[in-house]
Formats: structure tokens, C-alpha cells, sequence
């Protein structure tokens, strides 16, 4: 009986000096954070992708707080819906974005652009851009080994083994930009959705003379101007035999589209004529779809 | 070749692989397994069928079924195992235990940590400690010689030198004089075969001659096991000079038991030993202070098995701390 | 006992086929492609349009920089254009394009064979014309080699070393030139000593080409005779072990010390020259020819005896057009390269040209070559037992392929010589180097940036 009170006698003192030394412990080390932060990060997505330039969801909430006005931060995974939200939370205001969406801007199929030498080294587009310019013809375009799709945290892009060449999910894309920094040869952009997620774009970036480029692949852009001549919007400009098409002038008339003598420009997802990457049925024109998703 | 193959540097390749090393290990534990073969018949070759079945069946099973993934048999490691776990089961063992045990080996050591190459513990030594605790009975009936050469043909059940040695001196007031099995022991007899134990440890022999062709094609290297067996001859040579009434000498313990079979084939295991050279000699220190202090002091009569599982527990630490020599960094 | 290098190395067949094969001249052909990009640095710029005359040993293109070389036509004849055209990786570099008409060269140069043993007393003129004559390291990393015989302030050469070693399997270009022209590598050493004030000379030479000692050995002992600028030259003989050429390890098995990590062979007091630098630098300086010219290799295991070759090429000429020259490339070649088999580059394109630094076409076969599957590392250490810097590159690509760049730091990787030992002595065929190489290019640019 003396036992057991003893016991529960010592432990009991144990325990309060213990917590009131943890107490102090706890007092002097304690970290001053804003608690706005925690609120902040709460209505992040939380994937850590680090897709805003911050190291992380809680840095950027840190950011968020941080800053004066929000205007260099945004957190492309939630869009324009979290920083609202972040906004709200934060009591400021916020100017919404065009929602982008990560563009593969090659088309250099295995038919296209046939393989002229085999690659035996590790599976890895930077080893393999270190190394040399690639098992095809064409120093500029994609060179197939799947940085971007390993390092993609959505599983929103992965390769097509019948060409060889990535394909981005536009469902699950959440323009973090991750895959445009792992691919060594910038063949990937963020471009905005646009309207009902049409987009038309150059979908090549070689920059080599229009006879090297041809010779390389058949659906290389030349530089020949063509398209940057028909476009009614001036959104076209050419620069080293290389066409682009800037997103913010681009109307979608599609005139360029038909006059590229390779069809190395592509427009996606527009309701009749729809090529690649996903069949557009004329339903999909009745989809509530709109660029703010 | 219609096309130039290109990848970076080097362009030439050892032709040592995986499967080659694993092959070699296999090749220097025959001379141990035609020693066993000898010695306890047909009743090793079994055991050892069943092990090494089982460790391969068990293994198909996980990648194929359970992982859904191409199977990892072909690199032999399995094969390894299996031969190792048999080597260290008394002759007597039934089949199902083996099987058990087996499936503890591949599918709890091995599997559950990713496979070959991320395992903590060695696999066989999983399995063998886990029978040996769960199963003593069956794990202690060390069956007297019946086969071809050595011992008579009684089917006795006895006990290893070691056992014998340990159950004699937990009496009070006993030396080491007063057991016959330990006083008449030949050293000869040691060397080539004829002691009883687990298929393995019966012959030094045959364990060492595994030992040189390892070294010799270069599979392993040997200061792991240089490092345990001068540790265990140090530390028993001291205890025994103070007290060689209470204390075995050290030839007696360097060639009982699963000492030697334990220094080059178990510890020596790549995935479950230290990196580097200085690693390497602490982790055999290690083991043979442990291997010595069971012996001498513990429950169980032998303690090579326990003490190379506590010392692969620390492998990643002694990783963490010694690192090889580098260039210009002195 | 014979000397080596302390720390790691592999001993790959060495596969020395074409070592009996004597220096055959290459034909000019009648249009060669001069690259702008033959040495580490910046790329030269061309002073040549289309149109213009040029000579052999004609400037063609100036160093653009402190660490860059002159490049002089290898031809006489027309330039045709000027403008980019694929290198060996496949990469686009501009290319001096020469129709070739006649053999005509610059004036002041000699052509004979006459050995010129007297070396001119003045070093900033002897590295004036090694700088014009555009010599650069012929030992694989083309670094400019007036650059190098500049020891920068506070620092004394104490030590020469001339790199003979050739560790590299199947080459045998080195081997060639040290029987042929053993004398005027010598008074190349000699006039290098005497730059870097006369310190000590060594040539290491690896034993499996003893002729090539033997030959050397005469050569300095006829050579001392002749006057006191030969004093101090000696041969070495070490032992034969893979990357015994590597600068490092070279010094570390000549001189038994080693170069802090990050540092210079100067900060221990050696400058390390390949013997074909050595040569270059006597015809430079005694001859006043430019580097046009070098020895390639044209080696494998899947040509017959009669059709490995030792060429001396000029610079521009297509590697096909050696090729054919030398009977073709063989039906079982899966891969080209040009270098060793240990570091060379395999070539995307056959139609790059000959730069200063070729060292041969090697054809190896798919069973030679192709890698085998890549399987779980076993941690059997091998990888670490070979590394000649005592790296760990298992642990190195595992921090490779998470990023982990203080990690990687920490683990030296910035240290990693690229030598391929571990790749090559890799059970289990992982692609360690491949991963650490980009992995020491990132941590080596964070390290200065931080500078």
C-alpha cells in the first residue's frame, strides 16, 4: 500500500517539475510567427510543387503575407479560385489571371522526324542533352526521355510510345511549370487556356534555316513568314527562321493554320477540324467549359 | 547496325554482374555442401532442396503476384539465400519448418524492405534466428553423423561442442576439466569434419577453401572477416590465459560452431556490411566482442547469428561515419 | 617497384592492336571543314571571308579571350564560307569551309626533318609562338598550352611532367609518336623546362609499351650529350593501371603528392603536358609550324590486322573521309568514338571533322558496348574501390537523383574527374557517372556563383 502511494507520490512531483521546466523550455524558445501565415497556407493546395518560385506551400503563404499588394505572387495550381481566397483571407485585393496550360511545342514524331542514330545512355533528357544533340536530326525539339513527366507531381503529362513525344493532360495540368524548367531543350511553354480552351500555337522550336529545318523534319517550321504576313492581329512575329505566336494578341481565326506549308502551327481543340492531342467531338462546343476553370 | 549507337562515357564495361558475384558465392559454398552431403547423406541434399525451393518460390510469388512486377529470381540472390539458411539448420529440421523459415528469409527480411540490395538484415539470418526462437526444439536436435564418412551410424541425438560446453558449465563448481568433450577434443578432426552442428559448420575446411576462392575472384575482400575471427581469438585468448579452467581457448571457438561460416559467407554479405575498409573492421570487431560475450556469458551456446544481426543494425550509422579515403582531402 | 597512382584505378584489357602500326600521312582531301571550337574556352574568331586565299599555316580565326587559341588552316586553297555545320556531338559550330587547291605554305616555316637541338634563349618569345602557333593540350582537354606554362604569380614550377602514359585502351597515337619522333619530344620538354625556369623534367610512361621507354630513354641520354638544357629530363616507368594519365593521378604517382580539392596542379608544383603536346611545342618553337597536324589511332577489335592504322591527319579533314581512306568502317562497328573507350565521345555524325585534339576512330562492337539492364545496386562498394579521386559514386547518384546539392557538396562530387571507373566496374549497371556528371556541373556552377 506505502508502495503504491510512494509511486504515485514521486511521479506526480516528477510530472510537475518536468512540465514546469517544458513550460519555460517552450517560453524561451518560442517562435514569433504571424498567424496569418497558417491561415494563408490553409487554403493552398498544399502540393508543395513549388510551381509559384517559393520553396514550398507554407514559403508562399509566407510570401503572401509578406507582400504588400500579392501582385508577384500566385499560386498556379489553385488559380485565380485559392488567390482570392488568399486575398480574402489576407484582406486585400487581387487581380484575376488567365488560367495557362503547359504546350509541348514539337511535333517531331518518329515519322515526322526519323531516328538517325540509337541512344544507349541513361533515360534522362538533361544526360542526354549534355551528351549530344539527340538521336534525330534536329538539335531544337524534344529528345524523348521524359524529364518532364517524371517531374510532373499531377501525373497530368506522359509520353505517347507511338510518337514519342509528350502529351499534356489539360484536365489535370495546373500550369506549375515544373516541366517546363526539367526540359533542357525549352521545347515546353505555359500559354494561357484561352477561350473554351482553344489555342492555336507554333508547335516547333528550331531555329535552323528553313532547308536544315525541312531536311530535319518534315513538320519543322522554315521561318518561311507566311503566317506572320496572313495574321490580321499582328501576333506573329518571326525570329531566327522560327515563328511564335504571341497568346495575348492571338484572336484564334486560325488564317496561319492554313497557310503553314508544314503545318507546323496547330490549333487544338476547336469544335470541327480537330486534330490532336484529344479528338473534339462537336459536343464538346456545348460544354460549360470556360476559361476560368 | 543501320544506326550509330551514342551514350556517354565509359564505353566498356566490366563483365562482372550481379548474377556472376552471386554465382561465385554459390560456387565457393560447394565445397561446404559436398561436405554436408558426405557427412549427413541424403538427408542434407533434402533439406537443402526444400530451402532453396522455397526461398525461390516464395520470392516468384512476391514480385509476380503481389508486386506485379518481372520476376528478380534469375539474379540468383534468392539462390544464395536458400543454400545459406540450409547450411545453417540442423540436418533433422522437417520440412515445414524449413519452409517457414524460408518464407521469413524472402518475405520478411528481404521482400518487405524493396528487395535485393535494400534489406537491413541478412535474410538467411532472419530466418534461422526466427526458427531458432520460435522452434528451439527441432533448431537444438543436432542429429549425430549418418552418413558417409565420419562418426558411426547411430542416429543419436547429441549436441554441438559448444551446446555440450555450455550445459556442462552452468553446473556449479564445474571446469572445463572435468568435460570430456571438450578435454578430447582434436583439433584435426575440427579442421576436416568431424564435429556435429548444422550442415555448415562442420567442416573449417571446406568453409575456408569457399574463403579463397572468394578472395581470388575477387568478390570479396577480407577484412571483414580477418576483423571477426582475430577479434574472437583475441578477446577468448585473453579470458582463456586468466582462466583456463572457466574459459574456452580460441582455436576452439574460431572452429565450433557457425563462427567461420558466419565470418566469410553471412557478414561478408554486400547489402548487410559497411561500405568502406575502416567500416568494415569495426563492424568485425563488433561482431566477434558480441559472438565472444554470448558465448561466455549468455543463454545460448552460440551467438555468431545474433551478433552479426545487431551489428547489420548499425551498418547504416558506420556508413554515416567512415567514408573512404579521398584525393587531396587529407 | 614501380610507381602508380594511390587511390583506386580498373586494369582494362588494353587492347593495344595497332601499337606496330607505323605513322602513315594522311592525303588532303579536297575540302576541308575547320571548326572555330578546338580547344577549352571560348571559341576563336574567324578573320577569313568567304572568297579570301589562304596557305597552310595561314591564321584563320583569333583566340576571342584569355583562355582561347588561335586556329590556322590546315590547307591552301579558297574559303568557301564561313557558318555553322554539326561537330561530332551533332551540335551546331561554325565551320571554316576551304576548297583546297595546291600545297602551298606561309612563309618562314621548315619543313625538313632536320632536328634543331639549340633552344632561343628568349621564354616570352618561345611563348609568344607557342600562343600564335595555336598549341593546346593534345592529352583530351585541349586547354590552351601557353595558358598553362604561365605559372600565375607566387607560384614555381618545380616539377615537369610529360604524360606519356596513354592508359587509355586501344590508343596508340602517344605510343607512335614517342618511337618516331622520341628526340623532338625531348627538346619539346626541354624548351618547356626552360619557360618554367628549369625545373625537374619526368616523362611517365606506363609499361606496357616498353619500346616506347626504351626509345624515350635513348633519346634523352643521346640529347644530354648535346647540351645542358637537356639536364634533368628522365623517364619513368609506372605501372600499368587506369587513369594513370588523369593530371591528378599522374602527379600523385610521379610526385607522390596530391592536389587539393578544387586546386591546381601548380598549387603541388607540377605542370603536367602530354607528349604530343610536347611535339607540337617543337614544331612551334624550332620549326615554326603551327598545330595543323596530329596522330589518330583508327583501331578496333573488329578490324583485321592490315587495316588499323596510325594517321597523321590535319585539322578539317571529315571523319568520314578517314574512314573510307582507311578501308571503311566495319559491318560490326555499333558505335564510333573518338578518344578512348574510357572518356571519349561517341559521334553522333560521321561527317564532323578532325579537330586538334582527335585521337582516334574506334569502332566497337554491340557485344562490347551496349550496356547491360540496370538492376538494384547490391552496395558491393566496387564503384568505390575504383574511384581513382575515393569518392563514393553509389551514394553520389542516389543524391544525384533527389537534387541534393549540399549533400553533394559534402560528398566532394565537384572532385569527380569523369574518368568512368565506376561506371565501368558497376555490377549491377547503374549509370553512375552519367548522373554524377550533370550532378558536378550543377553543384560546381553553385559553387561559383557563391564565389
Amino acid at each position: 500500500m506505502t508502495l503504491s502511494i510512494l509511486t504515485i507520490a514521486i511521479l506526480t512531483v516528477l510530472g510537475a517539475a518536468l512540465a514546469v521546466v517544458l513550460y519555460f523550455v517552450a517560453e524561451k524558445f518560442k517562435v514569433e510567427e504571424d498567424p496569418r501565415i497558417d491561415d494563408v497556407e490553409k487554403e493552398l493546395p498544399g502540393a508543395n510543387c513549388g510551381g509559384c518560385g517559393q520553396a514550398g506551400c507554407r514559403a508562399f503563404a509566407q510570401a503572401c503575407v509578406e507582400s504588400e499588394d500579392l501582385g508577384k505572387c500566385f499560386c498556379p495550381v489553385g488559380g485565380n479560385d485559392v488567390m482570392q481566397k488568399v486575398a480574402a483571407v489576407l484582406g486585400r485585393e487581387v487581380a484575376a489571371k488567365e488560367p495557362q496550360v503547359a504546350v509541348v511545342r514539337c511535333n517531331g514524331t518518329c515519322e515526322n522526324r526519323p531516328r538517325i542514330n540509337e541512344y544507349g545512355g541513361y533515360q534522362s533528357c538533361r544526360v542526354k542533352a549534355a551528351l549530344y544533340s539527340g538521336d534525330t536530326a534536329c538539335p531544337f525539339g524534344c529528345l524523348g526521355c521524359g524529364d518532364c513527366v517524371s517531374v510532373c507531381q499531377f501525373g497530368a503529362i506522359a509520353m505517347d510510345p507511338a510518337t514519342g513525344l509528350p502529351v499534356v493532360d489539360e484536365e489535370k495540368c495546373t500550369a506549375c511549370g515544373a516541366c517546363v524548367k526539367a526540359c533542357p531543350k525549352n521545347v515546353i511553354e505555359l500559354r494561357n487556356k484561352g477561350r473554351r480552351n482553344m489555342r492555336v500555337y507554333v508547335s516547333c522550336v528550331n531555329k535552323d534555316k528553313g532547308a536544315a529545318a525541312r531536311k530535319a523534319c518534315k513538320a519543322a517550321c522554315i521561318g518561311c513568314s507566311k503566317c506572320a504576313k496572313v495574321c490580321p492581329f499582328e501576333a506573329i512575329t518571326v525570329e531566327n527562321n522560327l515563328a511564335y505566336i504571341d497568346y495575348t494578341k492571338c484572336k484564334l481565326c486560325k488564317k496561319c493554320v492554313a497557310e503553314c506549308p508544314t503545318g507546323a502551327i496547330h490549333a487544338v481543340n476547336f469544335p470541327v477540324i480537330a486534330p490532336k492531342p484529344a479528338p473534339a467531338p462537336a459536343a464538346e462546343v456545348e460544354k460549360p467549359k470556360t476559361s476560368e476553370e | 547496325m543501320d544506326k550509330l549507337l551514342v551514350s556517354p562515357s565509359p564505353h566498356l564495361h566490366t563483365k562482372t554482374s550481379t548474377k556472376s558475384l552471386m554465382r561465385d558465392v554459390v560456387i565457393a559454398l560447394m565445397p561446404a555442401v559436398i561436405v554436408s552431403f558426405l557427412f549427413y547423406g541424403w538427408s542434407s541434399m533434402l533439406l537443402m532442396a526444400v530451402s532453396i525451393a522455397s526461398c525461390l518460390l516464395v520470392e516468384l510469388f512476391i514480385t509476380r503476384f503481389l508486386l506485379k512486377k518481372p520476376s528478380t529470381i534469375a539474379d540468383c540472390s534468392a539462390l544464395v539465400t536458400g543454400i545459406l539458411l540450409a547450411l545453417n539448420l540442423p540436418t533433422a529440421t522437417p520440412w515445414w519448418v524449413v519452409f517457414i523459415g524460408s518464407v521469413v528469409a524472402i518475405g520478411v527480411a528481404k521482400m518487405t524492405f524493396g528487395g535485393l540490395g535494400q534489406n537491413l538484415f541478412n535474410p538467411a539470418l532472419v530466418g534461422r534466428v526466427f526458427l531458432l526462437i520460435s522452434f528451439p526444439t527441432y533448431m537444438t536436435n543436432w542429429t549425430r553423423p549418418q552418413g558417409f564418412i565420419g562418426g558411426g551410424l547411430d542416429a543419436l541425438t547429441g549436441a554441438t561442442p559448444l551446446g555440450k560446453v555450455k550445459e556442462l558449465m552452468s553446473m556449479d563448481g564445474a571446469t572445463l576439466t572435468s568435460i570430456p568433450e571438450y578435454m578430447d577434443l582434436n583439433y584435426c578432426d575440427m579442421l576436416f569434419y568431424n564435429i556435429g552442428g548444422s550442415a555448415g559448420e562442420i567442416s573449417a575446411i571446406a568453409l575456408l577453401l569457399g574463403f579463397a576462392y572468394l578472395l581470388i575472384r575477387g568478390v570479396i575482400k577480407p577484412h571483414i572477416t580477418l576483423s571477426i575471427i582475430m577479434t574472437v581469438a583475441v578477446f577468448s585468448g585473453i579470458f582463456w590465459l586468466i582462466d583456463p579452467a572457466q574459459f574456452t581457448d580460441p582455436l576452439f571457438n574460431i572452429l565450433t560452431g557457425g563462427l567461420l561460416l558466419g565470418a566469410i559467407f553471412m557478414a561478408t554479405d554486400y547489402v548487410t556490411s559497411p561500405m568502406s575498409k575502416t567500416g568494415g573492421i569495426v563492424f568485425g570487431i563488433g561482431i566477434g566482442v558480441i559472438t565472444m560475450l554470448i558465448r561466455y556469458f549468455g543463454a545460448y551456446p552460440e551467438g555468431v547469428s545474433f551478433a552479426i544481426l545487431i551489428m547489420n543494425s548499425v551498418v547504416p550509422l558506420l556508413n554515416k561515419w567512415f567514408h573512404t579515403k579521398k584525393y587531396g582531402r587529407a | 617497384m614501380m610507381k602508380t597512382f594511390s587511390i583506386g584505378g580498373i586494369h582494362p584489357n588494353d587492347n593495344k592492336i595497332s601499337k606496330d602500326c607505323k605513322i602513315e600521312v594522311l592525303p588532303v582531301p579536297s575540302k576541308v571543314f575547320i571548326s572555330v571550337a578546338q580547344h577549352l574556352g571560348a571559341p576563336a574568331t574567324p578573320v577569313v571571308k568567304p572568297g579570301d586565299q589562304v596557305k597552310v599555316g595561314q591564321v584563320i580565326a583569333e583566340p576571342a579571350g584569355f583562355i582561347s587559341a588561335y586556329v590556322h588552316s590546315s590547307v591552301s586553297g579558297t574559303v568557301k564560307s564561313v557558318g555553322p555545320r554539326q561537330d561530332l556531338a551533332g551540335n551546331n559550330m561554325t565551320h571554316i569551309e576551304i576548297d583546297v587547291d595546291g600545297d602551298e605554305w606561309v612563309e618562314g616555316v621548315d619543313l625538313t626533318d632536320t632536328l634543331v637541338t639549340a633552344i632561343p634563349e628568349d621564354n616570352k618569345a618561345i611563348l609568344e609562338k607557342i600562343k600564335m602557333c595555336g598549341v593546346v593540350g593534345l592529352g583530351g582537354a585541349t586547354f590552351p598550352a601557353h595558358v598553362k606554362l604561365c605559372p600565375p604569380p607566387g607560384k614555381v614550377a618545380e616539377c615537369l611532367i610529360l604524360n606519356g602514359a596513354e592508359c587509355e585502351p586501344y590508343l596508340t597515337s602517344d605510343n607512335r609518336i614517342m618511337l618516331e619522333k622520341s628526340k623532338e619530344i625531348v627538346v619539346g620538354a626541354a624548351i618547356m623546362k626552360q619557360v618554367l625556369g628549369g625545373c625537374k623534367t619526368v616523362i611517365g610512361i606506363e609499361e606496357n609499351k616498353p619500346e616506347a621507354i626504351k626509345a624515350m630513354s635513348a633519346a634523352v641520354a643521346e640529347l644530354q650529350k648535346v647540351g645542358k638544357s637537356y639536364e634533368g629530363i628522365s623517364v619513368m616507368a609506372l605501372k600499368k593501371k587506369y587513369p594513370q594519365g588523369g593530371e591528378k593521378q599522374l602527379i600523385d604517382a610521379v610526385m607522390g603528392r596530391q592536389v587539393k580539392s578544387m586546386g591546381l596542379p601548380i598549387d603541388v608544383g607540377a605542370v603536367v603536358q602530354n607528349v604530343a603536346t610536347s611535339l607540337a611545342v617543337y614544331e612551334a618553337v624550332q620549326k615554326n609550324i603551327p598545330l595543323i597536324t596530329n596522330v589518330l589511332t583508327v583501331t578496333g577489335n573488329c578490324l583485321p590486322m592490315d587495316k588499323q592504322h596510325n594517321y597523321k591527319f590535319r585539322i578539317g579533314m571529315p571523319l568520314s573521309y578517314i574512314a573510307e581512306y582507311a578501308g571503311g568502317v566495319p559491318e560490326q562497328a555499333a558505335k564510333i568514338i573518338s578518344g578512348g573507350p574510357m572518356m571519349g565521345k561517341a559521334i553522333a555524325n560521321l561527317d564532323a571533322t578532325t579537330v586538334k585534339g582527335s585521337s582516334s576512330l574506334l569502332y566497337l562492337t554491340a557485344e562490347q558496348t551496349v550496356r547491360g539492364e540496370e538492376s538494384p545496386c547490391i552496395r558491393c562498394g566496387r564503384c568505390a574501390d575504383a574511384c581513382p579521386m575515393g569518392l563514393e559514386p553509389f551514394l553520389l547518384q542516389k543524391y544525384a537523383r533527389h537534387n541534393m546539392m549540399d549533400e553533394l557538396e559534402e560528398n566532394a562530387v565537384q572532385d569527380c574527374i569523369e574518368c568512368g571507373c565506376c561506371l565501368y566496374s558497376c555490377p549491377a549497371n547503374i549509370p553512375l557517372l552519367d548522373v554524377i556528371r550533370i550532378a558536378k556541373g550543377d553543384v560546381i556552377r553553385i559553387i561559383r556563383t557563391r564565389k
